[in-house]
């Protein structure tokens, strides 16, 4: 019962067999290895399965592997060299954005895509789009505190 | 927790997949659209289909149309896609408002728009949004289109008219006139959380519009197409409507809530009504 | 002094790796044999097993209590008059006692496949009467979860003060009813654990995500009947454990047999819903307090009891004894409580077993005292801080041993309650109380207080008599041919930021930079033996061990960097990463290649031992150092629909020396969202059948970012007397007083309605609940 499914994984094209059940994130995990996708939940709410797909955030928990034939996905292990996602990796280490880390690869896409799409987002919009991520060691300070860092920090580097 | 098993098919049009809906003999076949929550019932097994026909390339339900008095959205536009303006907006701002209330941002860049109204989950939000906005539900089937009001479409929780072999193929909602008020009031724990109560509530004078809506109930979503009269006639609207009188309208209705969910609703209609009436 | 020593707010070692996906959990281990588990759990809360019917096609691949033969249930004593010891098998043997009971193991290529076996699997059950609830399990005649006990408390726990002379002349009296909902502690990433048998070495290694992995290494031997020389455990990356992973646990059981029947690794990753379903193991406590005061609100006497919801079992090695327990002796908090009379009852019900969740016993019990506080205030019409200050022991009495024998060691209690009515602006929140608010809202403002025990050690803990008992703490330091030093500790870090903290530490000794500084933790086979990360004691007792082998390391350095030096060496100092002596120095590196790589330059009298030492470490006394902390919270309380907003929240804190300020800031901002959920939103609730109501993070609602405010953190610093370094724990604090000062800023805001709310979660259904009340009461 396997199909076939064709996609780009952080810019690698990828050709595979998958059984239509399994979901995008065991994909990602079991057969190319990528396990800096996490998993909190498999039901949709947490976020720590969180991808970029075509270019947005999406939780990768609930996308069925054979579903995304054609698409794009980009995983945590593909921004090493990524200069937003540095900025942002420096800011999270600074305000202590992460302690057991399990959250953080899923907190990091959407942060980066926060700052992407957001650029005036204030402390309470940060909040409200970070709502669909859960963290259970932080409470969020650190992270609110390191995306609105680099917002600010972004803004002061395009001012000038 | 991972999905029992199923098989899988994206067909390129759409008699392909009514064709796979309907004659699959024994096999239960169920459309995937987004996945948003049909994922989530998938990996915990409570929903165990033996085909997944996925319509999320099929252009006739990734359509965006004008037809001069509606705007025609394939049932596969995305929440994100109403949410960024992507979509012409022609509510005033009601569409991309309840768009972008709905879970959080990874869900929305999947889940549509028609799996939402298919779905049927009373506490969903484009149920009451729709019905309040007096959207129609374009059906497709086997023996072609039927076109179903919204609030006609959604028969109770997790209910609508469609039948197993029918696809939701595009949601038309009309165009509001320029001096259109909506008010639109969801009451939940956090955001992104469905729903405990929604109030919705549309007045478009021009167009002989007092709509109320009654939403996250334990039942279909409660539509009051007449509502002009409690709403106070074509004056400001709403400047009478108390809790008191939103009480009587919820009591009235088939809501199957207790007393305490009655009175949330009844405060979440208010609350709606005050944002038509500034 | 080193700036990245003690005290410096050094950004974490371990980030790296996580923030570029490269953590290493056991979920993401991949080995070649590897199959995955998945356990068929009870659908129903009490029933015994008559037969559990399994496909011939699929017997080879499904494991039940009978196939286990060998293997122990877990049966933990505790020495308190009166425990009842339960036997809790890894599979269900006769019985299921709870949902989400493990009843069978189901082992295929992969989880999916191991799911589609469980679904093939028919039990057989004769349904028993469930006790959902502490009133019916306590009912005469009510079924019993084990027969043999003749009724369905675990123990019974008392102190019989006299307070009838109190009670007769007291003028104030206030009695109220505080009920603290169950809870789940849902660290993100869930148990697992990874088992196979290494050939070479004789050994079972079991990866697990745990807090304690010579704990369980412990466990796994004596249930297993293995000796513990053939059992090797590794905690590899863990996504946080909050006490739920400081436990054997029943899968880590099934599954190390598993590997060992089976010849080949197997590996079990608890999902969400098993999580919410069997794991719904904290907080349910309920409290019946009668407190007596005089007119100015000092408190003379309280009356007390306490009914712990602890479920079917007893778990290996902290029993069902310790939460209740701890909430008897923690009912004093830090004030000078004279009388007190508690009993406390551990009643078993038919839901998941007990486990102690960071804050153990003490949120509830701050809950109570600290609402019975404000409404001591309430009825006597003073500002409850003011009534604070009347109870609160004063600086002056330090060390100072309360009435329930706590040995409160330093600290100036009443400024730090000063120190948070100043900083969350009690003044102006008044004022604008005064006001009100334009969206109709009310506003309130409120305090909790509490003191917590930590590092406490072996007399607390043999108090319990359980099975396995902190003791000494032990740590492995190697400095490297190249200078660098290797840190081995048996305590486990999951995101307390241990691999940067004792680094730390050892750089305050030695001065070697943390970043040429490894931290290894979590793996018996190359670490000391410690009883695990609990108890908020990793940082004292093991910074405390780090300590005092790096300077028996300084020591040995010395000698042999006075000899390059050719001086004295009583002369020479170490420091910053060298020897240093009257004329000249020599780095920590060149010393270390002397001895591992020229030792014919060393002298006569290097010690033997070598750049590498063991050394140990308990403080002073171990009644433990106690952190303190006032945490402050304003709240907005829509009285239509009963949803609370926190507007504000300030915490006043002192853990004794900070070894990194940064990380004790994580700590509290994490433990205060963990109490804020235990405030106002979590719940695992269950039907009269015993059936779980919140399996899913759908009906769980875990505080996100937008529940959580910006808190506000005050740091004050009064190193105990009784530790290295002065440090106090500082894990598990934050997660004690959140629900207290929110309920008694709730309580606040809703004075004006006659309103009280005294349970938690408070929900809009239990905030409208109270109004609807207090409207009654007054008609
Ligand atoms: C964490 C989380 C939070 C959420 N919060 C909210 C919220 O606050 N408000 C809200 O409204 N929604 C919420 N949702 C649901 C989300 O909006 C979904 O996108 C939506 O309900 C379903 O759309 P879908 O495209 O994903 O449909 P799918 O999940 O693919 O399908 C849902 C159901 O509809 C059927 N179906 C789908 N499309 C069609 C079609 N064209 N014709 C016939 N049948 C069809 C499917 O067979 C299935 O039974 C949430 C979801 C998650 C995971
Ligand atoms: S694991 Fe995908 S949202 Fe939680
Ligand atoms: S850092 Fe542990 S869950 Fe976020």
């Amino acid at each position: 019962m396997k199909k076939t499914v064709n996609l780009t994984i952080n810019g690698r094209s990828v050709t595979a067999e998958v059984e239509p059940r399994t979901h995008l994130a065991d994909f990602l995990r079991d057969d190319q290895r990528l396990t800096g996708t996490h998993l909190g939940c498999e039901h949709g709410v947490c976020g720590a399965c969180t991808v970029i797909m075509d270019g947005e955030p999406v939780r990768s928990c609930i996308n069925f592997a054979v579903a995304c034939d054609g698409t794009d996905v980009r995983t945590i292990e593909d921004f090493d060299d990524d200069e937003l996602m540095a900025h942002l990796r420096q800011a999270f280490t600074e305000e202590h954005g992460l302690q057991c880390g399990y959250c953080t690869p899923g907190m990091l896409i959407m942060a980066r895509d926060i700052i992407a799409r957001l650029p005036d987002a204030d402390e309470s919009r940060i909040r409200l789009e970070l709502s669909g991520n859960l963290c259970r060691c932080t409470g969020y300070v650190g992270i609110v505190r390191a995306i609105r860092r680099v917002l600010a920090e972004r803004k002061e580097v395009a001012s000038v | 927790m991972k999905a029992a098993k199923f098989d899988y098919e994206r067909p390129a049009d759409l008699d392909g997949a009514l064709r796979l809906l309907g004659g699959g003999g024994d096999v239960y076949a169920k459309v995937l659209a987004g996945g948003q929550s049909l994922g989530p019932m998938l990996n915990l097994r409570l929903a165990q289909p033996g085909l997944l026909v996925d319509v999320t390339r099929i252009p006739e339900l990734t359509r965006v149309e004008d037809d001069g008095e509606a705007l025609v959205l394939g049932a596969c536009v995305t929440h994100a896609m109403i949410e960024d303006g992507k979509v012409p907006d022609v509510t005033g701002g009601a569409l991309p408002s309840v768009a972008g209330a709905i879970a959080y941002r990874g869900v929305r860049n999947r889940g549509t728009i028609g799996g939402s109204v298919a779905h049927a989950d009373p506490a969903a939000d484009w149920p009451t949004a729709l019905s309040a906005l007096g959207a129609e539900a374009v059906v497709r089937g086997p023996s072609g289109s039927r076109t179903v009001p919204v609030s006609e479409f959604i028969v109770g929780v997790f209910e609508t008219v469609m039948g197993e072999d029918e696809i939701l193929e595009a949601i038309r909602i009309p165009k509001l006139s320029a001096d259109a008020r909506w008010g639109y009031y969801k009451v939940c724990r956090k955001p992104g959380e469905f729903a405990d109560a929604i109030g919705a509530v549309l007045v478009d004078a021009e167009h002989s519009v007092h709509r109320l809506v009654i939403g996250a109930t334990n039942a279909a979503p409660v539509t009051i197409a007449d509502a002009a009269e409690v709403l106070g006639g074509n004056g400001v609207p709403g400047a009478s409507f108390d809790l008191d009188a939103a009480r009587r309208l919820v009591d009235g209705a088939d809501t199957n809530l207790d007393d305490m969910e009655r009175h949330i609703h009844a405060v979440a209609l208010k609350r709606a009504v005050e944002q038509v009436a500034k | 002094m080193s700036t990245k020593g003690i005290g410096a707010r050094l950004t974490r070692k371990e980030d790296g790796r996580y923030m570029r996906g490269r953590g290493n959990f056991v979920g993401d281990m991949a080995m070649s044999g590897l199959k995955e588990v998945a356990f068929l759990r009870s659908p129903v809360a009490h029933a015994k097993i008559e037969g559990i019917e399994i496909p011939d096609a699929i017997r080879a691949r499904v494991f039940h209590n009978a196939d286990m033969k060998g293997v122990r249930p877990m049966r933990p004593a505790a020495s308190l008059p009166g425990f009842k010891q339960s036997d809790f098998p890894a599979l269900a043997a006769d019985k299921v006692r709870y949902v989400g009971e493990m009843i069978a193991a189901c082992v295929a290529d992969t989880r999916a496949e191991a799911e589609d076996l469980v679904e093939q699997i028919i039990v057989d059950f004769d349904e028993l009467p469930v006790l959902a609830n502490i009133v019916d399990a306590q009912k005469p005649g009510a079924t019993l979860i084990h027969e043999e006990w003749g009724d369905n408390v675990f123990v019974v726990t008392s102190r019989d003060d006299d307070i009838d002379a109190v009670a007769k002349t007291a003028p104030v009296k206030v009695t109220r009813t505080y009920d603290m909902a169950r809870q789940t502690m849902n660290p993100m990433e869930g148990a697992g654990c990874l088992a196979y048998w290494d050939e070479r070495m004789g050994q079972l290694v079991l990866y697990s995500s745990t807090q304690a992995p010579h704990l369980i290494r412990t466990g796994l031997a004596e249930h297993l009947e293995l000796e513990q020389r053939q059992v090797r455990v590794i905690a590899p990356d863990v996504g946080g454990g909050f006490g739920y992973k400081c436990i054997m646990q029943p899968e880590e059981l099934a599954v190390a047999w598993l590997a060992i029947k089976l010849g080949h690794p197997v590996r079990w990753v608890q999902d969400r819903r098993e999580h919410l379903v069997a794991c719904a193991n904290s907080r349910q406590h309920h409290y019946q307090v009668t407190a007596y005061a005089d007119e100015k609100g000092r408190i003379l006497a309280t009356d007390v009891e306490v009914t712990v919801d602890v479920g079917a079992y007893s778990v290996w090695p902290f029993t069902a004894v310790l939460e209740a327990s701890m909430a008897g002796g923690n009912l004093a908090g830090p004030y000078g409580l004279e009388v007190c009379r508690y009993k406390t009852f551990s009643v078993a019900t038919n839901k998941p077993p007990f486990i102690p969740y960071r804050g153990v016993a003490r949120a509830g019990v701050c809950f109570a005292t600290e609402l019975t506080v404000d409404a001591i205030a309430r009825e006597i019409g003073r500002e409850p801080h003011e009534v604070r200050f009347e109870n609160l022991v004063t600086p002056d009495m330090m060390p100072y041993t309360n009435i329930l024998n706590k040995h409160l060691d330093s600290g100036d209690y009443p400024e730090c309650l000063r120190r948070a009515v100043d900083g969350i602006g009690l003044e102006a929140v008044r004022e604008r109380q005064a006001k009100g608010e334009e969206d109709g809202r009310m506003v309130g403002v409120g305090i909790g207080m509490f003191t917590e025990q930590t590092a406490h050690g072996t007399s607390v803990f043999s108090g319990f008599g359980i099975p396995l008992i902190p003791g000494f703490e032990q740590a492995k330091c190697r400095v490297t041919p190249d200078g660098g030093l290797e840190i081995y500790i048996g305590v486990h870090s999951h995101g307390q930021g241990m691999e940067t903290t004792m680094a730390q530490v050892a750089n305050e000794i030695l001065g070697i930079d943390p970043d040429l500084i490894t931290v290894v933790h979590g793996d018996t086979g190359s670490s000391p033996y410690s009883t695990g990360s609990y108890a908020s004691r990793a940082a004292v007792m093991a910074g405390g061990a780090i300590s005092r082998t790096c300077k028996v390391l300084a020591e040995r350095l010395g000698i042999i960097g006075a000899h390059l030096l050719q001086c004295g060496h009583h002369e020479v100092e170490v420091r910053d990463g060298k020897v240093v002596g009257p004329r000249g120095e020599v780095s920590i590196a060149d010393v270390a290649k002397i001895w591992y790589l020229n030792p014919d330059q060393l002298p006569d009298d290097a010690d033997p031992g070598g750049l590498e030492a063991t050394g140990g470490y308990k403080p002073k006394v171990d009644t433990g150092s106690f952190t303190y902390s006032a945490h402050a919270a304003v709240v907005a309380v829509d009285v239509e629909i009963g949803a609370v907003e926190l507007l504000d929240y300030v915490v006043v804190e002192d853990c004794g020396t900070m070894i990194n300020p940064l990380v004790v800031e994580g700590q509290t901002f994490g433990g205060t969202a963990q109490g804020i959920g235990t405030g106002l939103y979590e719940e695992s609730p269950y039907d009269d059948n015993g059936q779980p109501l919140a399996s899913t993070f759908m009906d769980y609602i875990m505080p996100g970012a937008t529940e959580v405010p910006d808190i506000r953190m005050v740091h004050m610093e009064t190193p105990s007397p009784y530790t290295d370094h002065g440090i106090k724990g500082a894990g598990e604090t934050a997660a004690i007083a959140p629900a207290a000062a929110i309920a008694n800023a709730v309580n606040d805001a809703l004075r004006g309605l006659g309103a009280e709310i005294n349970e938690t979660p408070m929900s809009p259904r239990r905030v409208l609940a109270a109004l609807a009340g207090a409207r009654k009461a007054a008609e």
